[in-house]
C-alpha cells in the first residue's frame, strides 16, 4: 500500500496520533539532534540528512535501567515496567535494520528479555529513507540501503512536498487511514529517488572473504597497525547501533540490580576476578569489535553486525575510520577453506 | 601555519640521528576533517606526516601510552608542551627521553562547525592564516578562522611552546588574559541555581563513554576512580547522580594540572561542556597559587607539594 501525505499535513497528523501514542522523533538538542517525545508544541520536523547521534536502539535498551529492586532484608521484586504505547518516527533504515538485529539477541528462543520484548511490543516504527547520501555511511556496502524496509512499519521517502509512505505492517495501517493512495506518476518518482540514493553511496570496501581474513590473522600484527591511535574510549561502541553490551551492577544504595550499557573497549570490560584481563590492550580490544561484527556475527546469524550507519567513523576522536580499517584488512593473505 | 617541509626535516633528522625511536605526529585520515594521531618510525613514514588546524588531539596523551623506554619526538604546540612538561613533573617520562618540536599555535578548527556550515560531504579544507577555505560539493565557502576555532583555542593564553628542543615557525601573539578569563567570570557572576542548572543540562547528556578521560593527557591512571568496583566509588549508571558523580570528581582531579587543552571537550560525541570547570580550577591557581600548569619541567602543582613532615596531623610526622 503506497500513500501520499502532504508535508504540511504532518504537524498535525503527528500530533493526532498524540492521544494514543508517545511519539518520539528527531529533535534538536544543543548542536545535535535526538528522539525525545513530541510534546504539544508542534515540533520542527528535522529535514536533516543523518542520523541522530544517539542511535534509536536507546528507546529499546536504555543506557540504565532498574531490572530488580531488592530490600536489606533479603527480598526483591522485578522491577515494573511501564511502556505506553508509542510510535517512532523517522528512524533511519540503517538503525531500523539494527533493531531487527538485536532482537535475535534479545528474543532467542531459550532466553528472552521482557524489557526488551515489551518496549518491542508496544512500538510502531515509521522509517524515513535516506534520498541524501550521508557522508560516512557505508549501508550498501554491508548488504543494507538508503531505503531498506527491514525491522519497520512504515517507510517514507521524501518527494519534497510530500512523503510517500509505503505501510509494511498490519499495525502500521491504522496510522494513516485518511491518505489518498499515490499515483503510478509519483510511486515511479519515489522509485526513481530510492535507486538514485542507492547508486550515490560508494562501496566502502569488500565485504567477500572478510570474514576469513579477519579470523585467519587472529595474530597479526595488523590488529596493532590499526589500534595504535586508539583511545580506548567507548564513542565508537555507544553510537553504534548494533552494540548491545551491558553490564549488570547492584547499585546498593538505591537497593536496585541495573543494567548498564558496556563496551568491550573498556579496560574493565574483560577483567576477570582474579586480575587477569584476557583483552588485556587496546590491540585486543579492536581486534574483538571488529571480529564481533564482521565474523562472530556471521558465525551466529549469518549477517555482518553492522549495518552501516558510519557513527563510529564520525565522532571517533582520533579520526580511526572502520572503512579504512576493513580495506586494509582486506590486504590480509589467507587461504581458501574447501569445506569437505 | 608550520611550513611542513621543515617540520618533515626535523623529524627526519631526529630519526636518522638515532636521538629518538618514534616520532609522535599527524597523518591524512580518509576525510579532511578527522586527521589522525601517527607514530613514525623510520624516515619513509614521515613523508606522511601533516600538521594543521584540524590536528585536534594532544598529542602528549600517547607519553604515558607509548613503551615506558623508548626515546620520543613529539610535534608539541603551546597547550601539548605544557601537558608534556606537566607529565615529567609527574614523573611520568624523563625530560631527556623526550625531544619536542615545537609549532606555534592559531587554534584548533571545530569540525562540527564546519560541518554545520558546509555540510557533511567536505572534500577538501584549506586553512590559511585568518580564512578557511572549505570545498564541499555545495560550491567552495571561505570563512573566518577565529570563527570556526574550538573554544578553547579562542580564549587560549599560551599559544607558543614553553618549552621545545626546536621550534618550527615564528612565535604569534600569545592570548590576552582577560579574555581567557572571561567565561569564568560570567560564570561565576551567575546564582547558585543558575550555575547548578548548567551543569545539571551539561552533565546530564553524558553517556559515560569516558572519551573525555580518554583525550586527556592528565588521565593516565592504570584504574580511573569511576572503574573501581570493590568498593564501588560512584553510582555506575546514567542517572543524573552517576553523571553529575563523574564530572566534578573529574574536574577536580585536574586541579593545577590542567593545560586548557580543550581536548576533553573535542572528543566529547556528546558536545558536553566541560572546561569551564577546569577552567575556574585554573583560574583560582593563577590567582590563588600564582601557579599554571606546565609552564615548566620542575614546578609541582600546588596541591602536589605535600611532604611527609607537613603540618596535618594526618601525615606520617605532621603535627608538630
Amino acid at each position: 500500500m503506497n500513500l501520499i501525505l502532504p508535508k504540511i499535513d504532518l504537524p498535525d497528523l503527528l500530533q493526532s496520533w498524540r492521544k494514543k501514542f508517545t511519539v518520539f522523533l528527531p529533535q534538536k538538542l544543543e548542536r545535535f539532534s535526538h528522539f525525545m517525545p513530541l510534546d504539544d508544541a508542534n515540533a520542527e520536523i528535522l529535514e536533516q540528512p543523518h542520523n541522530t547521534r544517539i542511535p534509536p536502539k536507546a528507546l529499546f535498551l536504555p543506557m540504565t535501567e532498574a531490572l530488580v529492586k531488592f530490600t536489606r532484608f533479603g527480598t526483591y521484586d522485578d522491577a515494573e515496567l511501564e511502556v505506553s504505547p508509542r510510535i517512532v518516527f523517522g528512524m533511519r533504515p540503517c538503525d531500523a535494520q539494527a533493531v531487527q538485529l538485536l532482537d535475535t539477541v534479545f528474543e532467542q528462543e531459550q532466553y528472552t528479555d521482557p524489557f526488551w520484548v515489551k518496549r518491542q511490543e508496544k512500538t510502531i516504527r515509521i522509517g524515513l529513507g535516506c534520498h541524501v547520501p550521508c557522508a560516512n555511511g557505508f549501508c550498501t556496502t554491508v548488504g543494507y540501503g538508503p531505503f531498506s524496509k527491514d525491522g519497520l512499519d512504515i517507510l517514507l521517502t521524501d518527494l519534497g512536498d510530500s512523503f510517500l509512505v509505503e505501510v509494511l505492517s498490519e499495525s502500521g495501517k491504522t496510522l494513516f487511514e485518511n491518505l489518498h493512495e499515490a499515483s503510478e506518476e509519483l510511486k515511479n518518482q519515489a522509485k526513481e529517488i530510492q535507486h538514485k540514493a542507492h547508486d550515490a553511496m560508494p562501496i566502502a570496501f569488500e565485504t567477500e572473504n572478510l570474514k576469513e581474513k579477519i579470523e585467519q590473522n587472529f595474530k597479526s600484527d595488523y590488529w596493532d597497525e590499526v589500534s595504535r591511535s586508539c583511545l580506548g574510549c567507548g564513542v565508537c561502541t555507544f553510537l553504534c547501533p548494533t552494540c548491545f553490551c551491558f553490564d549488570i551492577v547492584d547499585e546498593v544504595q538505591r537497593q536496585e540490580r541495573v543494567r548498564n550499557w558496556d563496551s568491550c573497549m573498556f579496560r574493565i570490560y574483560s577483567l576477570e576476578a582474579s586480575g587477569h584481563n584476557p583483552r588485556p590492550s587496546r590491540i585486543e580490544r579492536t581486534r574483538q569489535r571488529l571480529s564481533h561484527k564482521y565474523a562472530y556475527w556471521l558465525d551466529q546469524i549469518g549477517l555482518i553486525g553492522c549495518t552501516g550507519c558510519g557513527r563510529c567513523v564520525s565522532y571517533c576522536p582520533v579520526g580511526l575510520d572502520i572503512r579504512a580499517m576493513l580495506r586494509q584488512a582486506q590486504s590480509l593473505p589467507f587461504e581458501v577453506s574447501h569445506a569437505e | 601555519m608550520p611550513d611542513i617541509n621543515a617540520l618533515k626535516l626535523e623529524a627526519k633528522r631526529i630519526l636518522r640521528e638515532g636521538i629518538v625511536d618514534v616520532v609522535v605526529g599527524f597523518k591524512p585520515g580518509d576525510s579532511p576533517l578527522h586527521p589522525q594521531p601517527a607514530f613514525f618510525r623510520n624516515e619513509d613514514e614521515v613523508e606522511e606526516l601533516i600538521h594543521n588546524g584540524l590536528c585536534k588531539n594532544n598529542l602528549a596523551n600517547y607519553l604515558t601510552r607509548l613503551p615506558k623506554q623508548e626515546k620520543v619526538g613529539i610535534l608539541v604546540r603551546g597547550c601539548e608542551n605544557r601537558s608534556v612538561n606537566s607529565l615529567i613533573v609527574e614523573s611520568q617520562k624523563e625530560r631527556d627521553d623526550l625531544y619536542l618540536i615545537g609549532i606555534p599555535c592559531e587554534g584548533i578548527i571545530d569540525w562540527r562547525r564546519i560541518v554545520e556550515q558546509a555540510g557533511e560531504h567536505i572534500s577538501m579544507v584549506e586553512d590559511n592564516e585568518s580564512e578557511v577555505t572549505v570545498h564541499a560539493p555545495t560550491g567552495v565557502n571561505s570563512y573566518n578562522r577565529f570563527d570556526l576555532l574550538h573554544e578553547s583555542c579562542q580564549r587560549c593564553l599560551h599559544r607558543n611552546p614553553v618549552s621545545a628542543d626546536t621550534l618550527i615557525g615564528d612565535p604569534v601573539a600569545n592570548g590576552s588574559l582577560e579574555l581567557a578569563t572571561q567565561k569564568v567570570k560570567n560564570f561565576e557572576s551567575q546564582d547558585i541555581e543558575a550555575r547548578y542548572a548548567f551543569f545539571q543540562k551539561e552533565a546530564e547528556r553524558c553517556i559515560r563513554c569516558y572519551a573525555c578521560r580518554e583525550a586527556c593527557p592528565s588521565c593516565y591512571c592504570t584504574e580511573c576512580f569511576v572503574d573501581h568496583n570493590t568498593p564501588r566509588w560512584t553510582e555506575s549508571g546514567a542517572t543524573p547522580a552517576g553523571m553529575q558523580g563523574w564530572h566534578i570528581v573529574r574536574a577536580f582531579h585536574q586541579s593545577g594540572r590542567c593545560t586548557s587543552c580543550g581536548a576533553c571537550e573535542r572528543a566529547c560525541p556528546m558536545d558536553i561542556k566541560m572546561t569551564y570547570l577546569t577552567e575556574k580550577l585554573n583560574h583560582d591557581m593563577r590567582e590563588k597559587y600564582n601557579f599554571e600548569c606546565g609552564m615548566d619541567a620542575e614546578t609541582k602543582p600546588p596541591f602536589q607539594t605535600v611532604t611527609l613532615d607537613d603540618k596535618n596531623r594526618f601525615f606520617v610526622g605532621g603535627g608538630k
